[in-house]
């Protein structure tokens, strides 16, 4: 069972499952790997928005946490992490 | 090494402590510049290994990869390659690396390791990490990866005799290793950085940082954002309160200055260049040092505790809906104190088109050289009371207005540059959060100092050469006896030949001669009128006696107040902007294009201003 991480609830681990590269460009796909964001790593979203927009999208990774566009989000699919 | 200096660079990740570190090993020793050909500051300084030979140390911009995605990071690699227009390849490299994130910051520290030039790790932080649970062997990871590892604390100066030794040693036993080939694809470089952390990593606590609780307040989608405004409402009380009486020091200095030179030299034409022209111009621009300083305390605080980071977070909600980023808000921020530190902050902004609108709307944030063109008018025209029995002050509301004006200006005129000439793709916006961290006050005050030479530097060169063109503008040709100087000048018979175009929103001939000598910068407005005036006055003692404000009142009506003050919101009367943006975006298309459409926008506000109070009778 999947989900897109731009949907994906606050607090919860998810493991990447897939991630859609061909929906960005090859810059923002690179420093997405960059941050460690590829399939088969465990992230967790912590925070959204502000009361302007629900972008962007703050997560972790490793113990790195970084922010991304919920719109590159919605690239990544995830699942519940074991 | 053959007597030359080695040079030795810093480079990591963003958020490696990698400045800390520069400037921890070169202390004050510092010299900032730009890269010939780019924009983007050189920061090299001067240390030396232990029995006292000198090296030179350069700061490379953080970047997470050889393959750059802005600016900054493409001048760390062409650094690091040897590629870099007058910069020697560095002899050896620092590999700065966070101890608490080191799966990530190895990735990058594999592929300089495949460079092939003598390197030393510096494991930065070691303190952090161990606050964040984590014990590190720097044995077995300097043993994985074949060089010297060294732990460090930068901001406790803890491990830098060992760093430095390390390189000296490095560099004397260099010789050319097999290129270890780095893993051909991400993935596995990501794989294999795994690896190695977790070889290096002795325990590991499950993550508990104190971080993520503030996180949860200061991230809060209303909560932070109220946090937010209250921190940028204290920031400019600051810049207000707290610069006022060193301002007047200074200014008060300046007129000593003055008089003295007055007193103690002949009358005649170098003199008055000086007096009149270099001192008066140089001196009004120096009095918003305190004020700039002090926008910078705050700006350098923030950024140093990693609050900056959330601040743009928070923003970018409503700067994407204009097609900006959150990277912006730092520069747009920076540009209240002054439009040319934050069109150079632009830097850091990867995408092409989002950095060019942020830098075509900086001007529009209220920087502190519109103040004083503010603080006359409204203490002139504006009546000095509560608005309907609330304890705010009408005064503070228009001048708070302005400040308004300029956001909401800036905000519609983003959204159509994104639409129109600087279309482009939805701006990214990716960034590392850096850890809370306690700022330190020797880099503050380095950063603090940096700035200051940078804006003083400036007003000696830029602006004094500026005045001093206008001084001979509105001295020449000499006026005949009877008339009056400034009508007979140059600069007067310009404004004359200005002022048909001016007349229809509202202007009248006081503002037109003061609107060309404040093309340099827009305080010079305040005491162009105040030359003007003075002169008008002549030997009647009582116009002598009045302020300038009290003169103003007598000859100008509300509407062309109003209209005066709507003009200085959008005007680009500033011609250090003007130059910095043509250097920032190589070329007089951009600038050109900002002096025009922020004239119209200037054009279009007073008149609007004008007409309107005219028919509410205010005319």
């Amino acid at each position: 069972m999947t989900a897109l991480l731009d949907k994906s609830p606050l607090g919860a681990r998810v493991r990447i499952a897939r991630i859609d590269w061909n929906t960005m460009s090859d810059d923002e796909g690179r420093r997405l790997r960059e941050f460690g964001l590829m399939e088969g790593c465990e992230v967790t979203p912590l925070h959204r928005g502000s009361i302007f927009s629900r972008d962007p999208l703050a997560l972790t990774v490793g113990r790195m946490k970084v922010i991304i566009r919920s719109r590159q989000a919605a690239a990544i699919e995830v699942e519940p992490a074991t | 090494m053959t007597g030359a200096i080695p040079s030795i660079a810093l480079v990591g990740n963003p958020n490696a402590g990698k400045s800390s570190l520069f400037n921890a090993l070169t202390g004050a020793r510092q010299k900032i510049a730009n890269y010939p050909g780019v924009t983007v500051e050189r920061k090299a300084g001067h240390a030396s290994f232990a029995d006292g030979r000198p090296i030179s140390l350069i700061d490379l911009p953080g970047t997470y990869s050889l393959t750059p995605a802005s600016l900054d990071e493409a001048v760390t690699r062409d650094v690091v390659l040897g590629k870099q227009a007058g910069e020697a390849r560095p002899d050896a490299l620092i590999v700065v690396l966070d101890a608490a994130n080191l799966d990530n910051h190895l990735c990058f520290a594999l592929e300089l390791l495949a460079l092939n030039l003598p390197t030393v790790i510096a494991l930065n932080m070691v303190d952090l990490a161990t606050r964040d649970g984590l014990t590190l062997d720097a044995e077995r990871l300097s043993k994985e990866l074949g060089v010297p590892v060294i732990p460090t604390v930068a901001v406790r100066k803890r491990g830098l005799g060992d760093l430095l030794a390390a390189v000296d040693g490095a560099i004397r036993s260099h010789r050319p290793r097999e290129a270890a080939a780095a893993p051909a694809n991400d993935a596995s470089l990501h794989q294999r950085a795994r690896a190695l952390a977790r070889a290096a990593i002795l325990t590991e606590t499950p993550v508990r940082r104190w971080t993520q609780r503030v996180d949860n307040i200061v991230l809060h989608p209303v909560a932070g954002m109220i946090i937010l405004l209250a921190l940028m409402f204290v920031m400019f009380q600051a810049v207000y309160a707290a610069a006022e009486a060193p301002a007047d020091l200074l200014e008060g200095g300046i007129g000593v200055l003055q008089q003295w030179v007055v007193a103690t030299f002949p009358d005649n034409f170098l003199r008055g260049l000086i007096v009149e022209g270099l001192l008066a111009g140089v001196g009004a621009v120096v009095v918003f040092l305190p004020q700039i300083l002090i926008l910078f305390l705050f700006i350098l605080l923030l950024e140093a505790s990693g609050y900056m980071t959330r601040a743009a977070f928070l923003m970018d909600g409503l700067m994407g809906k204009v097609g900006l980023s959150g990277r912006g808000f730092i520069p747009l921020l920076s540009s209240f104190a002054c439009a040319v530190p934050g069109i150079m902050a632009t830097r850091a902004i990867p995408d092409e088109k989002d950095r060019l609108t942020t830098i075509l709307i900086a001007p529009l944030m209220t920087c502190s050289a519109r103040l004083p063109v503010y603080a006359l008018i409204i203490a002139a025209f504006i009546p000095n009371r509560a608005v309907g029995g609330t304890p705010v002050g009408l005064q503070g509301l228009v001048l708070f207005g302005l400040y308004l004006a300029g956001i909401v200006g800036a905000l519609v005129v983003a959204y159509v540059l994104r639409r129109t000439v600087a279309k482009g793709s939805a701006a990214g916006f990716m960034m590392e959060m850096p850890r809370y961290q306690m700022p330190r006050w020797r880099d503050i005050a380095l950063g603090l100092w940096q700035r200051a030479w940078i804006f003083l530097r400036r007003a000696g060169t830029i602006i004094a050469m500026t005045t001093v063109v206008l001084w001979l503008l509105l001295t020449f040709p000499q006026a005949p006896e009877g008339e009056s100087q400034v009508e007979y000048s140059v600069a007067g018979r310009i404004a004359s030949g200005l002022e048909v175009v001016v007349k229809p929103i509202g202007f009248n001939h006081d503002i037109t001669l003061a609107l060309i000598p404040a093309m340099a910068a827009r305080e010079v407005a305040v005491s162009a009128m105040a030359t003007a005036n003075a002169i008008d006055a002549g030997d009647d003692e009582d116009a002598m006696a009045q302020s300038l404000g009290e003169r103003l009142q007598g000859k100008w009506s509300l509407a062309t107040a109003l209209a005066f003050l709507a003009w200085f919101v959008f005007a680009p009367q500033c011609i250090s902007t003007i130059a910095i943006t043509r250097r920032e975006t190589n070329g007089w298309k951009w600038p050109m294009f900002m002096v025009g459409y922020l004239f119209l926008l200037a054009y279009a506000a007073a008149g609007i201003t004008y007409w309107t109070a005219v028919a509410f009778g205010l005319g």
